[in-house]
This record gives structure tokens, sequence and C-alpha cells, in this order.
């Protein structure tokens, strides 16, 4: 597999590995989408890897891991415990244990802002609201994943339909023009709008907008199933979209509290590796 | 925790009408189908009448009974059609309903128009548990009665009925004393074990199954059980009839050890008091110890039950699980969800369909309800 790597340039320069009592864990999260591992040693973050899942999710369970711990500068000996997560959790097969995704992103969300209450996920194949206690403990969720509106997919697919690059479609959204209705909640029936939009000569930056705020719409209305309590903050790789980013905050009228320069899709890896520390802590490792 | 199943049950919820079903037909035997927990069994037990639960194991879409039933249509009611529409129930005699929800009312309307089997009959159903409804209720089995006399001239009297009641009472009191077993700290028996002996059991005629059923219960006892759980569970929820949905999970570290479902332990299991009037103790018990939530005025009665039975069996969580587009179920469960989390129980519901799809989200969802426990 030729897996494609990015590397944190930020967090490389500050790894810190401190042989000796150093404890380090490991988190790997194999989504539907992109697998993700993230290296703690002592508690911070050392080593942390995004790259694209594969058909074999075991053996990219295996590659992200490696990476990770190369970037971290440890091996695999030094490592006290992992935890795998994500759909692809059980073929993390050298994972001392599996933990879902719903309390990894939690976990990793409290981690990196001790005030959240309300984590919204937002996945290649589904999109979840997690609430969190004051300890970051799960206390309850809902999810989507019957359908692919509100999801990566879903934004992966109208970019596709706009020969539009994914990644463009945030900055897109804050080119001004009036917003497209987009009213299908099916994804099928979404993409048939956007072509007729398209074929009625729509700017495309009305489109993007249309489409941003109607997937903010289905995963406000989620979110509300849940209840809203603040702090909220956004985690998985569409959070890295600042246009459904600002459409989220609008729909909920609240204002959403950064990770800062942590990558929000790394936060289900982050938060496995601190559920590894904590299982290495208990004394629960075995080996 | 992953278990195989031992029970040697199995085989028998592989088609919709077993071996077993067809050794009784050949024995004489009329089969007659029913769908709901309201149609009053030991009726359609007497003289040589065999009652079987119908399932559709293994349906894989329902293209033909899209054609005539609309999508929103609960899918347990579209497979059943489906099946009926492809053959798979012409062994049948006769198909008893009641008019417990519309969508089963529906798949009634379609039987009737196939006129296969040519007895295709609807007990109806008040929606109210009360002396006057029980006497009506009393009134529409006396009808039933009288149209199976009338077609297949078999004996619906009191000391037939009153048979039917005990040898029902008897069977059932076997598949109670195994569900019990489930109170202790290492049950013998995992939740998807005993769902597959109870679907089987409905599933079969049960004179057939009386020794199998003791043998197995007597080998239980010397089961020393299992620890190895993470959570016990109570499944609350209509029609579910195949094990593997429970296995589940159980795969992710749950143990059930409790159900509320319409083929569970709890209530149709219970003991039916058989007095002096044994037809008038069929509507009594039926209309009274059923509860679905299609009965109005009867929720507090139903979280009480389930509560009840919840800490009886030490449960950690409840899992409600409801049919899509299943009215009766999708109103109650929110209600119901509100209920046990004022009552600090922790509950997840999870909306499915009848077969089996979406394996790795129900195991995210328990997995992460568990992990929510602290387990």
């Amino acid at each position: 597999m030729s897996m494609k790597l990015f590397i944190h340039a930020s967090l490389e320069q500050e790894r810190r590995v401190e042989r000796g009592a150093m404890a380090v864990t490991a988190g790997v999260d194999i989504g539907s989408t992109a697998s993700k591992a993230v290296v703690l040693i002592d508690g911070k973050t050392a080593g942390q890897i995004i790259g694209p899942s594969s058909t074999n999710p075991k053996r990219t369970a295996r590659e992200i891991y490696n990476s990770a711990l190369d970037h971290a500068g440890v091996s695999a000996a030094d490592v006290a415990y992992v935890v795998g997560t994500g759909y692809g959790r059980t073929q993390v097969e050298f994972a001392d244990k599996n933990v879902s995704e719903i309390t990894c992103h939690g976990r990793g969300a409290h981690f990196l802002c001790p005030t959240a209450r309300t984590v919204i996920d937002i996945g290649g194949q589904d999109t979840k609201a997690v609430c969190i206690d004051s300890e970051g403990n799960l206390l309850d969720f809902v999810m989507n994943d019957k359908c692919a509106a509100g999801t990566g997919r879903f934004l992966e697919a109208m970019a596709r339909s706009m020969e539009l690059p994914v990644e463009e479609m945030g900055q897109h959204y804050f080119t001004g023009g009036d917003p497209c209705t987009i009213t299908s909640m099916c994804s099928v029936f979404a993409e048939s709008e956007v072509i007729n939009l398209i074929n009625d000569g729509v700017e495309l930056p009305r489109i993007v907008k249309g489409l941003l705020l109607s997937l903010a719409v289905r995963v406000s209305s989620l979110a509300r199933r849940l209840g809203i309590i603040e702090d909220v903050v956004m985690t998985g790789g569409v959070a890295k979209n600042k246009g459904v980013y600002d459409a989220i905050e609008k729909k909920l009228k609240i204002k959403m509290k950064s990770f800062g320069d942590t990558d929000p899709q790394l936060v289900g890896a982050l938060g496995a590796a601190l559920v590894a520390a904590d299982f290495a802590g208990a004394g629960t490792v075995s080996g | 925790m992953s278990r195989v199943s031992e029970t040697g049950f199995s085989g028998l919820l592989d088609l919709p009408l077993n071996r077993l079903v067809d050794k009784a037909r050949d024995e004489g035997g009329r089969i007659i189908g029913y769908t709901c927990s309201y149609v009053p069994e030991p009726l359609i037990s007497v003289d040589g009448l065999v009652p079987i639960r119908m399932r559709a194991p293994g349906v894989s879409g329902t293209p033909l009974a899209d054609t005539y039933m609309s999508s929103v249509i609960c899918s347990y009611t579209r497979s059943i059609l489906e099946f009926a529409l492809d053959g798979f129930y012409n062994e049948l005699d006769g198909w008893v309903f009641t008019a417990s929800c519309d969508h089963l009312r529906r798949l009634y309307d379609n039987l009737s128009y196939l006129e296969n089997p040519p007895f295709n009959y609807m007990i109806d159903l008040p929606h109210k548990i009360s002396e006057p409804a029980i006497s009506w209720f009393h009134e529409e089995l006396k009808l039933l009665a009288g149209a199976l006399s009338a077609d297949f001239g078999v004996d619906t009297g009191p000391d037939a009925l009153r048979n039917a009641i005990a040898k029902l009472n008897s069977f059932n009191a076997i598949l109670r004393e195994i569900g019990e077993m489930r109170k202790e700290d290492t049950p013998p028996i995992s939740g998807r074990d005993f769902h597959e002996i109870v679907a089987a059991c409905a599933s079969s005629p049960k004179y057939l199954l009386k020794d199998k059923i003791c043998k197995y219960h007597e080998s239980l006892k010397r089961n020393d059980g299992t620890d190895d759980y993470r959570a016990r569970l109570m499944l609350v929820g209509s029609q579910l009839d195949d094990p593997e949905y429970i296995s589940v999970i159980e795969s992710v570290g749950g143990l059930v050890v409790a159900d509320r479902c319409c083929l569970g332990s709890f209530p149709g299991l219970a003991h039916i008091e058989c007095g002096t009037d044994p037809l008038r103790s069929l509507a009594e018990h039926y209309l009274a110890k059923t509860s679905c939530p299609r009965m109005m005025e009867e929720f507090d009665s139903r979280i009480e039950n389930i509560i009840g039975i919840a800490r009886e069996y030490r449960v950690d969580g409840i899992i409600i699980e409801t049919m899509k587009f299943c009215d009766c179920w999708g109103v109650d469960s929110g209600l119901l969800v509100s209920a046990l989390r004022d009552r600090n129980i922790p509950v997840l519901r999870l909306e499915r369909e009848y077969s089996l799809s979406g394996e790795g989200q129900i195991r995210t969802r328990v997995q992460a309800f568990i992990e929510s426990m602290g387990k």
C-alpha cells in the first residue's frame, strides 16, 4: 500500500523522549476514510499520523502505528499499552484493548478542552454527538450512520459532482453570495439538485454554501436530540472545513471551542492513547 | 463475549416451517400460523391444531411485498408477506391474527386476497384492559372457537381448552426455569442461546420438543456458567426472532440476562391461571399480561413491569430495540427512555430492521453504551 502520511511539523518540534521512566502509550483509530495514530510519552503527544484507510485495515493499522512510533522516536517494545478504536478497531491486532470511538472522541476532546461537555464528531461515514462529564467520561451519545447525509462522504460526493477538491469547499463558503437551498435529505437526490443548479448556471460558491448549510442543519438536528451543553467542540476530519464549522455554529447559535493547533481529525486516536494511559496506569497491562 | 450456539436448537430456526412442523403434519396435525402475542396459543392448540409463530428467517429484501405494501409498513410485516407470496407458508392450514397493529392488519388483508390458506381469521382486540374489554375479547374468542370448530371440526370445549392450557403451562414452566437461571452471577446460558430456544419452541410443535427441552434444562444445571461479561443487559422491544441480533450485542461484552420482547420470556412465558371458564381465563390472561404499547393507559404498568424485571435480574442497563416504522414501539420507546433515565437506569435505544443488518453500527453503539456505564 502506498500510504501518504501527513506528519505534523509543530508536534515534531515538541517531540520529547525521555528514555528510562517514560510511559509510552498509543491510540490507533481506523476510520472508514482515514486512519490515525497518536503516541503519547508521559501524557504528551510525541507522534501522530493521519493516512488513508484501505481495504486491508490490519495492514493499515500496522503501518500507521509504525509511522507514529517512528515519528515519536520510540519502538513498539517501549509502548506500555495500545488501544484500538474506530470502525476498524477490532482489526488493530496488536492493540491491548479496543474501545469505541465514541468514548475515545469524548476523552480526547476533554483532554484538549477540559470545559467541553458536548462533542460533535463528523467522520467519513457517520456523525455523532457525544455528551461528556467534567472528567471526560461518556454520559450519552446519538449517532447517525444509516445515511450518508451529514457525513464526510456527503461532502466528498458533492465536491465530486462539482469537480471541486473537497478541501476547497470551506473557502468557497466564505466568498459571498446567497446560499442556494438544498432541500433533499438524501445524498443521491442532493447530488441531483447540485447538478440541476450547475446546469442553471448558478455560481459554485452559492451551491457550496447551500450544501454546507444543509449538512449543518442535519448535524445540528442530531446534536439537539442529545441536548446541547456548552462548551461544544467539534472533532473529525470534517471539523477542518471552516465553512461547515461556521455553518454549525450559526445553526446551533453558539460559538464552539477550538482545539488551537491540534488537528481535530486526531482527537479519536488521542483519546485512545489517553485511555491506554489509564489502563497502563491502572496496572492492567499484560506482558 | 461471543459464543457459538451449543443448544442444539439452531437447526429449527433455519426455515419458517421446520422439519418438526412437517412431522406434525404427517401425524395429522393442522398447522395454524400466528404473528402476535395476543393470539391465545392454547385456543389454537386444541384437538390436533398446532400453533406456529411465523418468522421469515434469512429474508433478503421484500420486492414482492413492496408491490402490495407501503414502504412505511414495518419490515417484519413485509418480510412475512414476502415469504407468503414466495410460497414458504403453503403448508399452513390457517392463520390467526389479532388487530394488534395496523401493519399486521394489512398483512391479514393481503393474505385474505391470496386465499391461501383459506382459513384466515382476525380477532378484534380492545385497546384497554377493563372488565368490559375482557368481556368483549372473550366474545371474540368465542367467535374464533366457533370458526375453528366449523372449519377444522375440532373440539374447543372447556375440557379441551383446560388440557391445552395445562400443556402450555407445563412447557412454559421449563422455559421459565431456564430463563430464571439467568439471575445467577454466572448464568449458564447466554442471552443469544436463550432466545434461540424460545424462538425454536415458538416455531415448532411443542409436544415434539418437550423431551429435548427437558434434557437441555437438565444439562444447564450441570453447567458452571460464565462470568465472561462486562455488563448484564435487558432487552426490551417488539418482534425479535433472530438470536444473532443478541449475539452481536453479546460480542462486545454484554450479557442479555432478561428480555421483554414479543418472542421473549416476559410476559410470553407467564403461567395462565385457568378458572371455571377457560375461554374467559384466556381472555383475561392474554389481554392483561401481554403488555404491548398498543394498549392505552398502561404505560405506568409497563414501565413498572420492566423496572421490576431489571431489578430482579440485576441488570446494569436496558437496550430498547424498536423496528423501524413500528407505530406502537416507536412512540412508546421515547417515553420509555425518559422514564428509565428518570429512575437512573442506563438505557440505549436501537432502531433496527427485521433482518439483521449493520452489525458494526450495533457493536459500536452497544460497546459505547457499556463503556458509558464504566464497565
